[in-house]
């Protein structure tokens, strides 16, 4: 692909690093990234993609934004505030970089548009906050071949893995790490535990890097590793994680063979992006 | 034989009274598994999503049979799945 003139000054730095260079940045410009969730760790996503040149970047969501979202959402602004997050996140993206085309969800991701969905990207980036969409990202993808690149925070800790279990080796999926979700109620979410905002931003910038590697396929993958982040002991931690035999996703005698499971879990409880 | 136990972020409630930081050093009896001692916390199997002895992940297949050996370390992390959306 040729670059105009802008083109070449806005992606300079990237060009120069003779792991870019010319043909990665090409590559950033055609990939297509789905991100789940325009919240706390999908800011900066959004942002640091964006301004990446990642050429197609989806968004879902079907909240608005609200005031109490400012403390950490930095994609989103106070003049902002009662508007669907997927179209003040557009705004925010073509305020910086008009190469980059947004196609806003506004809606939940379900059992029902979870393939439909994936099925247009190149990869999913998950900033979801609960466990039902997390799993329901997981198998979809699995079922998809779908590389992920998963982020999770709560108060001071956040985690960040990257699964692509449709591939041979060593690399597990979220099943084989977790086997179903905790009851409800167990573990706190953000609004019920509290987040200190810039633990988003950490970890969302981590994620945005490990999505950009993907996409260029540089660097050593997080597929098999997890990187745990405890920000008041100011330590990082990576741990070697393994594909498990008795995965029921992608294990030896796999029980999940489609998404089903995700259906009668939905009439209990609605799987929510927000 | 004694364990010392590492438990992190929201399981650090789980500690018993006296414990350091993240850590304490258990007495468990020979033959302990990563499940006994999770028991042994009062600590339900669902918070722990990542098991590590001696510093190397252990599947969940595995947590049931993994017999710990005297001085051994388990640490233990809560499973999240937060956005910071809501």
């Amino acid at each position: 692909m040729d670059f105009n003139e802008s083109q070449i000054e806005r992606y300079a730095r990237h060009i120069i690093l003779p792991e870019v260079g010319g043909t990665g940045q090409a590559k950033l410009l055609q990939s297509k990234v789905l991100v789940v969730g325009a919240g706390g760790l999908g800011s900066p996503l959004l942002l640091y993609l964006a301004a990446a040149g990642v050429g197609t970047l989806g968004v879902i969501d079907d909240d608005a934004v609200s005031l109490s979202n400012l403390q950490r959402q930095i994609i989103h602004k106070t003049a902002r505030l009662g508007t669907p997050k997927t179209e003040s996140a557009l705004g925010a993206i073509a305020e910086i970089n008009s190469d980059v085309t947004v196609i806003p969800h506004t809606e939940r991701l379900t059992v029902d548009n979870v393939m439909a969905r994936f099925a247009d990207y190149d990869l999913v980036a998950d900033g979801s906050d609960n466990f039902a969409t997390r799993f329901l990202i997981n198998d979809a993808c699995y079922f998809s071949k779908t590389t992920l690149v998963s982020g999770a925070i709560l108060r001071f800790d956040g985690q960040l893995a990257t699964f692509k279990a449709h591939l041979e080796g060593n690399n597990p999926s979220y099943r084989c790490i977790f086997r179903e979700p905790p009851p409800p109620g167990l573990i706190p979410s953000c609004a019920e535990g509290g987040i200190l905002g810039a633990i988003a931003g950490t970890v969302g910038s981590l994620q945005a890097t490990e999505v950009l590697k993907e996409l260029l396929g540089i660097g050593d993958s997080l597929s098999g590793q997890l990187l745990i982040y405890d920000a008041l002991g100011a330590t990082f931690r990576q741990i070697r994680v393994k594909r498990d035999p008795m995965c029921p996703l992608c294990g030896e005698n796999a029980t999940i063979k489609d998404l089903s499971l995700h259906r009668a879990a939905a009439q209990d409880e609605p799987c929510a992006v927000s | 034989m004694k364990v010392t136990v590492k438990l992190f972020a929201l399981l650090s409630r789980y500690l018993p009274p006296g414990a350091s930081k993240n850590q304490a050093v258990l007495e468990v009896d020979e033959g302990a598994t990563p499940t006994a001692i999770m028991s042994q916390l009062n600590l339900p199997r669902e918070y722990c999503h990542l098991v590590l002895v001696n510093g190397v992940y252990l599947e969940p297949s595995a947590r049931e049979a993994h017999i710990l050996n005297d001085n051994d370390t388990l640490a233990m992390w809560p499973p999240i799945a937060g956005g910071g959306n809501a």
